[in-house]
């Protein structure tokens, strides 16, 4: 190999290390100041369903905001898709880093249970945020909103935007996503339960808004009588909104969104949307952090905390919903 | 007559003189190529230990790591040999989820969880993936349709397929035995059973491609597919073998997939042919076909698993990950074809030939 | 002596154009023939149906004396003819030893073989030794034939036509892009191959190679051969007369 292509490598090797050093200068998240009660500063690790979700942004908001208070620091992460096959390879690498503690949001109940628990036989105490795992018991806590409940709100706030009743449809995202099934069961088995509603179904938007937009389009086509739709989650919503102003139906069918980030704020100030149930990730972030920090000093933990959620409408949007709206960015 | 005869031997000498070395020029860019590869993935290597020397140079990274890229060293392999006849697939994430499904279908009618219900498992997504790569082949050799095209409109259907049969849920019927002792397994002390696998199946694909007549055939089929119809090669008929090899892996990759995720992911895998072809083509193999080594491929997958995996360590923010993926390719390819087009033209092979001005 | 190959009476049309009109051609064991004409005149049309590679209107082919139907390469082939066309059919990533044997490969004996896996030392060592006999310049047997020169290139492909060859080999324009030397080695190795008894059958466009190494020349004009002549008994002037038509018989 002759000096040539030596200094070709060594000048690559250069731009990679600075790349490197930049990126670690710029995307380290909150120091450690000084500490509350004197301990170690703790190292912990969150992992995001998606990354550029309001959702989880506004979560990873809550976590370094309550990291900053306990003394410790917090790196975050997050694949381009909500995909397992994404998810994996990065708590992998998170693993590696030998964080003391990982906040998760499992991006599916199956796949992710033995990278998790890979993690925890490397000592490393978990906090899984929002989704869960078929066996849960490998984390200290698992928090998310009490989503069954969720989604009966939805069907309740349909109920009363049209009192007469008809047709309602589903958007849901991915069977196998804990937080969404929970979600479309608890609006299916409230619309199936009263007598002046007919179900129409759910359907999966894989997480896609342009998906979600066709979807709700289609069905559109075959029941122009539909009267209300639930979208499950923050991309189903958007797509669900687009899907009904392609079709011109904004004032005939009444839409419940779930999640509460600046799209669906804007298509609620539209009118697009009539009510969104917005969660509280903040808060889900910060009792994240709390556990953490709890099972690391050995004391004891909940192993399920189900935080509450916010129903935003037109009318309280600048009042109530203001602190309820998810963030863009911290 | 005898003047020309006696003038002979000195004319030929001068060809002589200007004769390259025992090695061709094209054949020592290939060795560089190669080493170059290895070269940038020792120098990331390196430079991500250095700067995260506790995490980064660990055992268990290390293993993660491979874990990641056995599965797609299994479809690189057969990408390989597709790319080196100058064809291309799309295919193989589709016809790895659809190879899934119809295993996990098979495993959880055949009921039980061990070697047995494995074993039906893997047979059936190796001929799930057979059937597709066929269906590839036929159309690429006979209907003479682009391969661009035929893949294409297989990945579409392959996971069209997918979705009708599972009506849109994964299946998670992976057997205990398969998760635990494949997926999740060890073979001896710390050596992923995974990577084991997959290295074995790297290895079958370096003997096939550079020891065998197939692995020539598919060489000459990519240099030149005339020549070889001359010669009396049945290149239709290689080019469905090809196509069909390739889909057999992304079936068998199916079924590692499957005991490593416990789950079909239907959703996933959308860009896995993408960064597979990324792969091939880093390592390497010539999108034109004709060149290419099955080492280099995975020399070439290493690269962008090994990149993310530093940067997650280094705290990069994700996003920048796909830009330096994106860049490595585009500056590996290039450097690539200045090297051969020098090579060509009988210039000196060496990294400055970039910044001289192309005559 | 009865010519190894002839063919009588040989006529193609493509649609309208009539390629070949009544041709005839003969060449005889060990003779090196130029095949001459101007442009249409169905030179490369009469080697193709000779070569297998298409099919006559009309006309016979008979070798060593009995009629054959050649109807495809491989008919051809097995005759014992072979032919390098103007593209040489070689395939610029391989090796000269891998071209040499495409299509042919010698398999390792014994189970191995049955896998695929061939004998590369034979392999190796047989174009070797057909290089060497014939005089071929080919230096390195295992670099990709494409970093290698025009004329190197040709004497492979003429080699590998020579070594499989029994009785005739057709060249197409053989030395048309070579320069002075990789020419003169061209024309080395054809009349080594005659010397083995093999018929060569060349088309070429230069009439100093063509009196340089030809022992007799046919001509072609319109579709029919319009003048045969012993090299020794013609000039260069006499054979563009044929070819262009100026002067017209048909010489034994």
């Amino acid at each position: 190999m002759n000096r040539r292509t030596a200094v070709g490598a060594g000048l690559a090797a250069l731009a990679l290390a600075v790349t490197a050093a930049c990126g670690s200068d710029d995307n380290s998240s909150s120091s450690s100041s000084g500490g509350t009660s004197g301990s170690k500063s703790y190292k912990l690790a969150f992992i995001q369903g998606v990354a550029g979700d309001a959702f989880y942004i506004t979560m990873q908001c809550g976590i370094e905001a309550e990291a900053k208070t306990q003394g410790a620091t917090v790196t975050t992460q997050g694949a381009q898709k909500f995909d397992p096959t994404l998810q994996t390879p990065i708590l992998q690498s998170v693993i590696a880093t030998k964080p003391d503690a990982i906040l998760i949001a499992p991006t599916d109940v199956s796949a992710m249970q033995q990278p998790i628990a890979q993690a925890k036989a490397q000592g490393i105490k978990i906090v899984l945020v929002d989704t869960t795992l078929n066996d849960p018991s490998v984390a200290v806590s698992a928090i998310s909103s009490d989503n069954a409940a969720g989604g009966k709100a939805a069907f309740d706030a349909i109920k009363q935007l049209v009192p007469g009743g008809g047709k309602v449809l589903g958007v849901g995202v991915q069977p196998g996503i804990s937080t969404t099934d929970a979600r479309d069961k608890g609006f299916a088995d409230a619309a199936k339960a009263d007598s002046s509603f007919t179900y129409l179904g759910v359907q999966y938007s894989q997480n896609d808004p342009a998906k979600a937009a066709s979807i709700v389009s289609a069905a559109l086509q075959k029941d122009p009588d539909i009267v209300g739709v639930f979208a499950s989650n923050l991309f189903s919503a958007e797509g669900a909104a687009t899907g009904i102003r392609q079709a011109g139906k904004q004032d005939k069918v009444k839409v419940i969104g779930f999640d509460a980030g600046p799209d669906q704020i804007k298509a609620l100030e539209d009118g697009t949307v009539q009510a969104l149930i917005a969660q509280q990730p903040g808060t889900i972030g910060i009792d994240g952090v709390q556990q953490a920090i709890k099972a690391l000093k050995g004391e004891a933990t909940t192993t399920n905390i189900q935080t509450g959620f916010t129903i935003i409408t037109k009318d309280n949007l600048d009042s109530t919903g203001k602190d309820a709206t998810y963030k863009a960015s911290c | 007559m005898s003047e020309a005869q006696a003038v002979r031997p000195a004319e030929v000498a001068p060809e002589a003189a200007e004769e390259d070395p025992p090695a061709g020029r094209l054949q020592r860019i290939a060795r560089l190529q190669a080493l170059q590869i290895l070269l940038l993935l020792a120098v990331t290597v390196g430079i991500f230990s250095v700067l995260k020397p506790d995490t980064f140079p660990t055992v268990f990274n290390l293993r993660g790591i491979v874990q990641n890229t056995a599965i797609l060293a299994v479809l690189g392999v057969g990408m390989t040999f597709v790319i080196i006849t100058g064809g291309i697939d799309l295919s193989v994430g589709s016809v790895l989820v659809f190879s899934a499904v119809v295993a996990d279908k098979t495993m959880a009618a055949y009921g039980g969880t061990g070697w047995g219900t494995a074993l039906v498992g893997a047979v059936v997504a190796c001929l799930a993936g057979l059937g597709w790569g066929l269906l590839n082949g036929v159309l690429v050799a006979k209907a003479k349709v682009p391969p661009l095209v035929v893949t294409l409109g297989s990945l579409s259907a392959a996971l069209g397929f997918s979705q009708i049969i599972t009506k849109g849920l994964d299946l998670r019927d992976a057997p205990r035995t398969l998760v635990d002792k494949i997926g999740f397994g060890n073979v001896v002390g710390q050596v992923p059973a995974l990577a084991v696998v997959a290295g074995v199946v790297v290895v079958g694909g370096i003997v096939l491609l550079h020891r065998t007549r197939f692995g020539l055939y598919t060489y000459a089929v990519g240099s030149n597919a005339e020549a070889g119809r001359r010669a009396g090669v049945l290149v239709d008929r290689h080019l469905i073998k090809v196509y069909a090899l390739a889909g057999t892996l992304a079936g068998f990759a199916g079924i590692l997939n499957l005991a490593f995720f416990q789950s079909t992911t239907i959703g996933g895998h959308s860009n896995t042919p993408l960064n597979v072809i990324a792969g091939v083509a880093i390592g390497g193999t010539s999108l034109f076909g004709g060149v290419g080594s099955v080492f280099g491929t995975v020399i070439g997958l290493f690269i962008p698993i090994v990149l993310q995996n530093g940067f997650i360590q280094t705290n990069v923010q994700p996003f920048w990950q796909q830009v330096v993926v994106g860049a490595v390719l585009v500056t590996v390819v290039y450097i690539d074809q200045v090297r051969r087009a020098a090579a060509l033209r009988g210039a000196r092979p060496g990294l400055a030939a970039l910044f001289r001005r192309r005559s | 002596m009865t010519p190894v190959l002839q063919a009588r009476g040989i006529s193609r049309s493509y649609g309208q154009v009539q390629a070949l009109a009544g041709a005839d051609f003969d060449v005889e064991a060990g003779e090196v023939v130029a095949l001459i004409g101007d442009n249409g005149a169905g030179k490369s049309t009469l080697v193709r149906i000779l070569s297998g590679a298409e099919s006559a209107d009309t006309g016979e082919v008979l070798f060593e004396g009995n009629p054959v139907q050649l109807a495809t390469p491989s008919d051809a082939r097995r005759l014992g003819m072979e032919t390098v066309f103007q593209d040489l059919a070689l395939a610029p990533h391989l090796s000269p030893v891998q071209n040499m044997y495409l299509g042919r490969e010698v398999r390792r004996p014994g189970p191995l073989g049955w896998f695929g896996f061939m004998d590369t030392r034979a392999m190796r060592a047989g174009s070797r030794e057909a290089f060497d006999r014939l005089g071929a310049p080919v230096r390195n047997l295992t670099g990709p034939i494409g970093s290698m020169s025009g004329g190197q290139r040709q004497a492979v492909a003429v080699a590998r036509a020579a070594a499989w060859a029994k009785k005739v080999i057709f060249l197409d324009e053989p030395t048309a892009a070579l320069g002075v030397a990789q020419t003169q080695n061209v024309l080395n190795l054809v009349r080594r191959v005659s010397a083995e008894g093999i018929g060569v059958v060349f088309i070429s466009h230069s009439m100093p190679h063509v009196m340089e190494v030809a022992d007799r020349i046919q001509v072609l004009r319109r579709g029919r051969r319009v003048a045969t002549f012993r090299q020794q008994d013609t000039s260069m002037e006499q054979l563009v007369a044929a070819m262009t038509g100026a002067l017209q018989w048909e010489a034994h």
